[in-house]
């Protein structure tokens, strides 16, 4: 294993090295050696916590449900949720955390400092809110990068600040990367595919995109392609515009929601689109469907 | 365009249990274009399987449409006909104005356990089955409806019909309100010997025949599509709509399987074994289906719970996966290590009890096990005593149709069986010559050779069925087959020898 840097404590506010990175909120290289009761009760957190842990055991309750965290783990701790020690105290052993200020609903990027593009952005946010295992098992990478921004805040070299902000938006990249190949463990494509279906289902208003879908479900975009077409016959895109169509009938079905209402509920981005493609496939205009389908049979 | 002359064709449409599968024939009987398109089947209880009937609909337009305008206009073909087929035993409620009063319940569903068990010890329920033919079963429609009767009054008293999802799609692209015999014969409320629904199966699911489809033989072919369907999709007013029958006794005929002599193996996810007879099968211990095909032929037999789901379980627990999600090629790796160790695997022995079971035992508290490990035992002996206890589990139902049916033959079809490994293993367990068919060929077939039948190329089903050819592929080894026999006996008596702990550890794990 790597040697563990001496242990520091950056604090935003507190500490100038953090001055360049307001999102930075606390940057913190830890050895416990002894244990203080009450150092970590379980309580909501306000803010992004990242932890990696280098020596020692760890039991965290995250969410409701409890961990154990090894050395080369990494936890990811989104605001809002609970998280604190089982024991409520913080157990021996060495760790690093750095906690970022991140919007939970910002529909934007993650704020100036990040090269990542909105929809790239939008797509590790959905992940990373979505995930219910927020622990990845031996993720040494994570501890490399954590390294590196540790010697980049105290170096101070030429170029510190470009670096700091890449090598954090990395971190993103291969935390949602790893959670999404972890949460879908690669070998039961139909259940990966029934909790895409279910989050399309739920959110299907949103313009999603194969790139995004295909993120979630932790495969690249041709792979996903290939994977969807084989499994359900259809285009990722296709798939999304059956379930849209099958959710306007239901609607269509029911008179007290109008047109446009069904339209823009099931993604369409107007009543032009939903009526063409509506008509396209089922041979009714909308409004024609709804007259038929209302009347008493 | 050329001056060429329209071609006649034929469609056939397979609303099986998770995707509709479109074929296309010439009027020879050869396929000149297939598509698929699936739809997801949703468990919001752990013993609920639901799919929304809008969207199986929207699928089959979405799959028909495409198959038409990408293979079969441009290639100068007319549609003379459209014949269905669909998974059986699907309970859909709607309204008086045939909307949907929530999703289809499908077959796999399993919410009715205690209304099944109450009923299937007692004389009623015996009287029943004997009626029916349709085993006393949560899978079974009747049961469904008596489930909703008791747990979910609201859309029981709101229920104008209780139709079948074939009979909803044919009624959103027809108008129709239809159920064909053999549809309706999986449903627990038909009689199989008076071709009506059954006055005391209606009684105890507390509904009336006119919320039910109207009866329709399985030729016929009054139906046609409704005008903005003839227009979206190009096809002629005269397009024939034949209602067909359901995928089991489809697959079936589709495999040629008629004569005494010969059964049919399906294994999919799940299996069946199946024979075809002029008269119902009579099992005082409720074990088999009788389901119609015509008014003159049955298709009866057995079905389990623990086909291929098992071993793609195992696949999936234990396979190397080296590419993401490579399902085929794990499957394949496996197959291959467990051909390198002998038939009967060492004495390991595996029961595939995982989700509970059907035929023969018919005991929903059944669970898998290993047996008779030793130290010798590798990992891949666990592979091959996988495959040979699913196949064991197929051979003990094959073993009961033989007590009525002489079987000399077998034509195996589903995507397990497409494995030599396994189609050589059924060969050798049954100890019988065995033809290998595509499942979802032989459904289209089946449904095929009805369309053919009703347009008067062939006089009979009988005949159209012995068009079928059906060549030997695979020899038993004799030397094989004892070892297994050896051995199924073992599985034959743990079967049922364990029934009591069978009970006790699925009320532990509280299923």
């Amino acid at each position: 294993m790597a040697m563990l840097a001496n242990p520091y404590i950056l604090q935003q506010g507190l500490s100038k090295e953090l001055e360049p990175f307001p999102h930075i909120i606390e940057f913190s290289i830890k050895k416990i050696q002894t244990i203080h009761l009450n150092s970590l009760p379980i309580g909501k957190s306000n803010n992004c916590k990242i932890y990696y842990i280098h020596e020692g055991r760890y039991d965290w309750s995250i969410d409701g449900t409890c961990h154990i965290l090894y050395p080369g783990d990494l936890a990811l701790i989104m605001p809002g949720q609970s998280f604190g020690g089982v024991r409520d105290f913080l157990d021996i052993g060495a760790l690093c955390l750095m906690m970022l200020d991140i919007d939970r609903s910002g529909d934007h990027g993650f704020g100036k400092w990040s090269g990542l593009s909105s929809l790239e952005s939008r797509s590790i946010r959905k992940i990373l809110l979505l995930n219910d295992m927020p622990v990845v098992a031996g993720c040494k990478d994570a501890g490399l990068l954590f390294q590196a921004i540790g010697r980049e805040l105290q170096g101070q070299e030429l170029g510190f600040q470009t670096r700091i902000n890449h090598l954090t938006d990395s971190l993103l990249i291969l935390i949602a990367r790893q959670l999404s190949k972890q949460n879908n463990s690669h070998r039961d494509f139909p259940r990966t595919f029934m909790k895409l279906e279910q989050e399309l289902r739920e959110n299907l208003s949103n313009q999603w995109t194969v790139e995004e879908m295909a993120a979630l479900v932790g495969l690249g975009t041709t792979a996903f392609t290939q994977k969807v077409k084989s499994y359900t016959g259809f285009s990722p895109m296709s798939y999304l515009i059956n379930i849209r169509i099958s959710e306007a009938i239901k609607l269509l079905k029911r008179t007290d929601v109008n047109l446009t209402d069904v339209a823009l509920d099931t993604g369409f981005y107007s009543s032009q689109h939903f009526s063409t493609t509506f008509k396209k496939l089922t041979g009714y205009t909308p409004s024609q469907f709804r007259k038929n389908n209302t009347d008493n049979i | 365009m050329s001056h060429q002359q329209q071609m006649d064709c034929i469609l056939t449409i397979d609303l099986g249990t998770g995707a509709v599968r479109i074929f296309a024939f010439d009027m020879n009987g050869s396929v000149i274009g297939s598509m698929k398109g699936s739809y997801p089947t949703f468990h919001r209880e752990p013993d609920q399987s639901e799919q929304d009937p809008e969207q199986v609909f929207i699928t089959v337009l979405y799959v028909l449409k495409n198959l038409l305008n990408d293979r079969i206009h441009p290639a100068g073909y007319k549609v003379v006909a459209i014949c269905f087929s669909a998974a059986m035993h699907s309970v859909l409620s709607v309204d008086k104005k045939g909307v949907p009063l929530g999703n289809a319940i499908t077959w796999s569903d399993n919410r009715g356990k205690k209304e099944a068990q109450q009923l299937k010890s007692t004389a009623a329920g015996k009287a029943i089955y004997d009626a029916t033919g349709t085993p006393i079963h949560p899978m079974s429609p009747l049961i469904k409806i008596t489930w909703m009767r008791h747990h979910d009054k609201t859309r029981f008293e709101g229920t104008a019909r209780f139709l079948s999802l074939k009979s909803y799609i044919i009624h959103q692209l027809t108008g129709e309100n239809l159920i064909d015999y053999s549809l309706a014969s999986a449903t627990g409320l038909f009689n199989i010997h008076r071709f009506d629904w059954d006055q005391a199966a209606l009684d105890h699911a507390g509904i009336t025949a006119e919320q039910l489809p109207d009866l329709v033989p399985v030729f016929y072919s009054k139906p046609r599509l409704r005008r903005e369907f003839q227009t979206s999709l190009g096809l002629s007013p005269d397009t024939r709509i034949i209602v067909g029958a359901s995928d089991g006794v489809l697959a079936t005929l589709g495999a040629g399987v008629w004569d005494e002599g010969k059964a049919t193996i399906t294994v999919e996810q799940s299996g069946a074994v199946r024979v075809v007879g002029r008269d119902v099968l009579q099992d005082s211990q409720q074990r088999f289906f009788n389901y119609v095909l015509t008014e003159n032929y049955y298709v009866s037999g057995g079905p389990t719970n623990n086909g291929g789901v098992i071993f793609e379980w195992f696949t999936r627990e234990f396979g190397a996966f080296r590419r993401a999600f490579d399902l085929e090629d794990t499957m394949e790796e496996l197959i291959q290590q467990a051909s390198k160790i002998p038939a009967g695997s060492d004495g390991l022995l595996f029961l595939p009890y995982l989700l509970g079971e059907r035929a023969p035992i018919w005991n929903a508290n059944a669970r898998g096990l290993y047996f008779g490990l030793n130290m010798q035992h590798r990992q891949q002996h666990f592979i091959r005593a996988t495959i040979e206890g699913i196949l064991y589990e197929i051979y003990s139902i094959g073993k009961t149709l033989e007590e009525h049916r002489a079987i000399h033959t077998l034509s195996v079809n589903g995507s397990f069986t497409s494995f030599p490994f396994w189609a050589q293993m059924i060969s050798d367990i049954f100890n019988l010559p065995v033809h290998v068919k595509n499942n979802s060929d032989s459904i289209g077939l089946g449904a095929f050779l009805v369309t053919a039948t009703e347009m008067g190329m062939y006089k009979t089903l009988e005949e159209a069925a012995r068009t079928i050819d059906t060549p030997v592929m695979y020899r038993p080894d004799k030397k094989d087959n004892a070892v297994y026999m050896r051995y199924f006996r073992i599985f034959e008596r743990l079967s049922t020898k364990l029934s009591e702990d069978f009970e006790e550890i699925a009320n532990l794990q509280g299923m």
